[in-house]
């Protein structure tokens, strides 16, 4: 079925929020803003009874770079907000019907900038500010119990002992299903962390799961006001979102500091204080090297989705730089951890 | 390796000749101009050398599987040849040499053969570097 066109999208969606709301909703100013591959993201005002709210809507795509259940993502926001910055989620529509595809509504936080990975330094001066806060946010997070959590009615926990197992279980998979072309780098890297697990985690936390630079917008003067794009939420080893964000693939060309912003020393020690845990070198070893086989996993998707499903460049792009990146970061780190002992 | 720049080059035709929906004008049409030119630059790294660094990773595949390979029960007429030196004949052969190097990783693995283990953990590094495009970042404006 053909998108709806951009009056006809803005006229459905005042017809959705004004049933949905019980109130007169007029709908202004919808423009769709780069939000990734995985949903559709668009910015709108809408007038509530004559009050103006800015909010954004996150609509499935025809196809995607990750399969992700948006009644998850939406829960996320719902449990954290409060708790972190993030946006309020305002609607929830998992049929989709009234805009064609599943979507979600959240308020929309204005005056931020989200870095792309490509830019050097995006922090500046204030890097430091940012890197603290980044990182006192994501102990904030491993701090919860995710049975306190809305999320609980809809994530499986895994036994301590197998969260690694699940992880790569889950993302060694999606290399298998759609890998095009050989990649034995990453093979070798499945099989090193299967004979090297790490200890498990004192105990189970929520995992943003795609927690970095890039996925959080920021005020240019130090502080987060969002934490964004929750759809690989999932509940595991605080340590992985830890090692997600260290990737150098987020790290702006800055070999010294994570995300650009603070040293990893400096960056562990604030989520400890933060979360209440404390990170076992080996555990973060062994997700670090997980951290590029799961960005191999995906981009080798979008890849596969890219020659087989559309002409999505973010899909393209993501497939060939992206990969290949990855894969260097990936071959270096598996020479590395060799040298340093791992069978 | 997929996608090919072909793929590429086709995307960003189609990107640019699909009339845009009014709610994509402004900020996500300049996102996609961006992407279409970094796109292009993609590309153009990746075709000035994509033959050479096909026959270079294909040759050192070779080497290395017929040194070491016949150790571990693979015999050299297994290792393909890289035909008329088309893209699509180096992929291919690429493709087959890239599974026998993953066999005799494992096969070094299991008989804790290590110095042939650093051996091939050192050709990934290379190769992966080899593959690697390089875009230079870019400083935001102050």
């Amino acid at each position: 079925m053909n998108a709806p066109a951009g009056e006809a999208l803005g006229t459905r969606l005042e017809h959705y929020l004004t049933k949905l709301w019980n109130a007169d909703v007029k709908v202004r100013d919808l423009a769709r803003i780069p939000g990734g591959a995985s949903r559709e993201t668009y910015r709108f005002d809408a007038d509530v009874n004559g009050k103006p709210s800015g909010m954004i809507l996150r609509r499935d795509p025809l196809g995607s770079l990750i399969e992700t259940n948006r009644r998850i993502e939406f829960l996320a926001y719902k449990s954290f907000h409060g708790i972190v910055p993030v946006p309020e989620p305002l609607a929830l529509e998992a049929e989709g019907g009234a805009l064609e595809r599943p979507f979600f509504i959240m308020s929309r936080i204005d005056g931020g900038q989200v870095p792309s990975v490509l830019n050097l330094d995006p922090y500046g001066h204030n890097a430091r500010a940012t890197g603290e806060e980044l990182f006192r946010i994501l102990g904030r997070i491993a701090r919860c119990d995710p049975a306190t959590l809305p999320l609980r009615d809809c994530l499986k926990a895994p036994a301590p002992q197998n969260c690694w197992r699940t992880a790569l279980d889950e993302w060694q998979a999606v290399i298998e299903r759609d890998e095009r072309h050989p990649q034995p780098i990453v093979r070798a890297a499945m099989r090193r962390l299967r004979r090297n697990a790490p200890p498990p985690p004192a105990k189970i936390s929520v995992v943003h799961g795609d927690y970095r630079s890039g996925n959080f917008m920021h005020d240019g003067n130090g502080k987060i006001l969002g934490v964004l794009d929750w759809e690989m939420v999932h509940l595991g080893d605080a340590v992985e979102d830890l090692a997600w964000c260290f990737d150098p693939l987020w790290n702006h060309f800055d070999d010294a500091r994570v995300a650009s912003t603070i040293s990893e020393q400096e960056a562990i020690a604030i989520w400890e204080c933060e979360s209440g845990l404390s990170v076992d070198p080996a555990a973060l070893k062994w997700w670090k090297l997980f951290a590029a086989v799961k960005g191999c996993a995906i981009w080798t998707t979008s890849g596969k989705e890219f020659v087989e499903g559309g002409h999505d460049l973010v899909l393209g792009f993501a497939g060939t730089y992206t990969a290949r990146r990855h894969d260097r970061i990936m071959a270096d780190l598996l020479e590395r951890l060799v040298e340093e002992g791992w069978s | 390796m997929t996608p090919t720049a072909q793929h590429l080059l086709n995307a960003c035709i189609m990107t640019l000749a699909t009339p845009p929906r009014p709610e994509d004008a402004g900020v996500f049409a300049a996102a996609r101009l961006r992407l279409v030119a970094l796109t292009n630059r993609l590309v153009a790294m990746e075709t000035a050398d994509a033959a050479a660094v096909r026959v270079r990773e294909n040759a050192a595949l070779r080497t290395i599987l017929i040194e070491a390979g016949p150790a571990h029960g693979m015999s050299a007429t297994e290792f393909a040849a890289d035909g008329d030196y088309s893209l699509a004949a180096l992929d291919a052969a690429n493709a087959g040499l890239r599974r026998l190097l993953t066999r005799l990783h494992e096969a070094a693995e299991q008989a804790d053969d290590r110095a042939l283990d650093r051996r091939i953990l050192k050709l990934y590094r290379e190769m992966a570097r080899w593959r690697e495009l390089v875009l230079p970042p870019v400083k935001p404006a102050s």
